[in-house]
């Protein structure tokens, strides 16, 4: 088993100043998510606003990408050895047992000892959904945006069994969404809220129905990004089988990026 | 007691006038957008978000009051601009007037331009105080007089009558712009104008209306590449070959026309470069460019970006030449600004007759302004309590931390929905015009 402190200091390079950016990176993410939405609704909107909101969004879309970047590479090295207490696909009980501590630090721990190849993937679907992102503001500038498949980054992976398991669950949202009749310009932020917006707060719901994005659902989302880990995952704790599971791992990480490391 | 700005040591601002309702309910139509003195000063023009044009006409000195300058009158009123649907794009075109230029006086009449989204009209505006009585034809009230009882042929007399100030549209120009008219330019050759919208800018004859030359089109191919709009622009105030843009990015082009008959390449490019330390996720938002003004002398231009304005030489475009910071206080609630969408208002600036000192608005209804010999600036506010006759204005602070000292005002007090973005300084004297939402205010020296 992989000492618990070291790990994290690998990352702690920017000290205490990390945790301030990382929650105004949250504020500006979700400023600027509400901001284009409703800008969206507009018929015309303002362009220098528009051009100013969504240049702010890239940034705040490349700083989160490094921040991935800086986590992959890093795991991946240290912890190619198999873990025995923790080999991928462990029972989503057990997993979710983990995640249950109340203790934030706890349930950081159970993050960090994750597979490597659960976090490679893992960041790969951080990656399809920051894509996605891309996407969305792209086809908010104009009509003939191109509609990426969500699912891209994470199919042109090198395969792994758990890749398999998570690509099936998330490709059986995909084909679901697919059915739902939406606007081109909006298909592309449907499918990231899809991604991440059922898994969370509506796991039985119906995907056949056609749904509209809200800025409050959106809204209502992205501050739970920010939302302790424990309580998250315990208001989350169904036994939905892996494709849950898996959802909230993506939810999770995001989680980790944009909240505050504790001190180690 | 801070010694003045603008007009040497012994310079006090006084209140002299305002104008415009009393009412804390403010109309949206009575918004102020735009104010501009003529080329002699005597003329201060106003235009609002309900498409009217507001003409004040400064009275003749008096001799009797020898303490103060002639007051501003209303001299004429006009709706300029009404609202228009496009039902090609089912949008509505708003009438708020977004700038106003004076052409410079060449008879008795006074012309201006006045441009609103998407269309620019040119106006007359002329004074008429005497009638002709006595036709042959019609009687006094107009009527047609019967031809077979005319019997005698008279000459008709002129007689005055009261004065009446006509504003007529002589022109209109139309159909030239898809994007939003921000900025419209009188050419020192007196015949030509620009005006720039969000991509392109058009080069127009004040006698054609129906065609443009289009010489700066920063469109894309495609939209999603888009990153960057014009946001303001300005002709050279002698070289009529020469005008200037600036961008969301905070960069400045100037371009010469007789380089080619596309100006999309640029003759000279102003950019300061960032300093990474203060780089920030506001950081381009912040350094956008809402005004570009030229001096009068034409060596320099002004630029206004969200906390700073910054004189340029024209002749180095590395940095600029000085710099001043507007609102420094406001860097640290920059993410609070932009939740509330202050930090995408456009203040405007400008320049004294002289190019001595440099005006511009801020919040809570504060404007600043820098004597850019001295290096001295001063904060004054524009409200109704500072309103009596020939009243001083007291210099402002604002506290940014620690202990707030007596008659300062705490950054988080600060009135974020009184802002004062339009401001004016007359060509030749020390009266400048403010704009504060529905109110304008005058202020000039007193004359010691």
């Amino acid at each position: 088993m992989v000492a618990r402190g070291q790990k994290r200091k690998l990352h702690r390079e920017d000290g205490g100043g990390g945790s301030a950016r990382e929650s105004q990176l949250q504020s500006v993410l979700d400023i600027s998510m509400d901001k284009f939405l409703r800008d969206q609704a507009l018929v015309e909107p303002c362009l220098l606003r528009s051009v100013l909101i969504n240049n702010t969004l890239r940034q705040v879309q490349s700083e989160v990408r490094a921040q991935v970047e800086s986590l992959s590479p890093v795991k991946i090295p240290t912890k190619l050895k198999p873990e025995p207490d923790f080999t991928q696909l462990s029972p989503p009980a057990e997993h979710n047992a983990s995640l249950s501590s109340p203790n934030a630090e706890n349930t950081e721990d159970d993050f960090m000892v994750w597979t490597s190849e659960e976090d490679f993937s893992l960041s790969s679907a951080i990656s399809a959904i920051l894509k996605d992102l891309d996407a969305v503001i792209d086809a908010g500038q104009g009509p003939c945006a191109s509609q990426r498949a969500p699912l891209r980054s994470v199919e042109n992976l090198t395969p792994c069994p758990l890749r398999t398991e998570r690509t099936s669950a998330v490709a059986s949202f995909a084909k679901t969404e697919l059915m739902c009749p939406v606007r081109p310009q909006d298909a592309a932020l449907d499918k990231l809220l899809l991604d991440i917006d059922t898994s969370v707060f509506e796991p039985e719901l119906n995907l056949l129905q056609g749904f509209s994005v809200t800025a409050d659902d959106l809204v209502k989302y992205l501050p739970s990004l920010s939302k302790s880990p424990s309580a998250s995952s315990s208001s989350s704790l169904v036994s939905n089988g892996q494709a849950m599971w898996e959802i909230q791992e993506i939810e999770h990480v995001m989680d980790i990026l944009m909240r505050t490391y504790p001190q180690s | 007691m801070m010694a003045g700005v603008g007009g040497g040591n012994d310079f006090q601002w006084c209140f002299s006038q305002v104008k415009g309702a009393i009412d804390e309910d403010v109309a949206e139509a009575d918004i102020i957008s735009t104010v501009e003195f003529n080329y002699s000063g005597e003329l201060l023009a106003t235009g609002d978000k309900g498409g009217r044009v507001v003409i004040f006409q400064r009275e003749q000195e008096s001799k009797n009051r020898l303490l103060s300058r002639g007051e501003y009158n209303v001299y004429s009123t006009f709706q300029s601009h009404e609202p228009e649907f496009d039902y090609l794009k089912s949008l509505e075109i708003e009438e708020k007037i977004n700038k106003i230029r004076w052409l410079p006086q060449q008879n008795a009449a006074h012309f201006l331009l006045s441009a609103n989204d998407k269309t620019i009209k040119l106006w007359k505006i002329s004074e008429r105080d005497k009638r002709a009585e006595g036709y042959n034809l019609k009687d006094e009230d107009g009527r047609l007089r019967d031809q077979f009882r005319i019997t005698t042929l008279r000459v008709p007399v002129l007689m005055p009558m009261d004065l009446m100030v006509e504003a007529s549209p002589r022109r209109i120009f139309a159909n030239a712009h898809t994007y939003h008219i921000n900025s419209i330019s009188v050419n020192s050759d007196y015949e030509t104008y620009l005006s720039a919208d969000d991509l392109r800018i058009n080069l127009w004859h004040l006698e054609i209306t129906d065609r443009s030359f289009n010489i700066v089109d920063i469109k894309p191919a495609n939209m999603e590449e888009l990153t960057e709009v014009i946001t303001a622009a300005e002709c050279h105030p002698h070289q009529c070959n020469v005008f200037v843009y600036s961008s969301s990015k905070g960069t400045i082009r100037l371009c010469d026309m007789r380089a080619a008959a596309l100006c999309d390449r640029h003759s000279k490019f102003f950019e300061e470069p960032e300093d990474p330390s203060s780089r920030s996720f506001f950081s381009e938002i912040i350094s956008s460019i809402s005004d570009v003004k030229f001096s009068h002398s034409g060596r320099y231009m002004m630029t206004r970006d969200y906390l700073s304005v910054k004189v340029w030489d024209l002749n180095m475009e590395n940095r600029p030449v000085e710099t001043y910071q507007v609102h420094e206080y406001l860097r640290s609630k920059l993410c609070s600004l932009y939740e509330n969408d202050c930090i995408f208002d456009k203040f405007e600036c400008c320049w004294n007759g002289s190019d001595s000192a440099i005006m511009t608005g801020s919040y809570n209804n504060f404007f600043r302004m820098f004597d850019r010999n001295t290096r001295r600036d001063i904060t004054l506010e524009a409200s109704r309590e500072n309103s009596k006759p020939r009243a001083m204005l007291k210099p402002r602070k604002v506290c940014t931390g620690g202990k707030r000292k007596k008659d300062e005002i705490s950054v988080d007090s600060l009135d974020f929905n009184k802002k004062i973005l339009h401001t004016a300084w007359h060509p030749k004297e020390n009266v400048i015009a403010v704009a504060a939402t529905n109110n304008l205010y005058i202020f000039q020296d007193k004359i010691n």
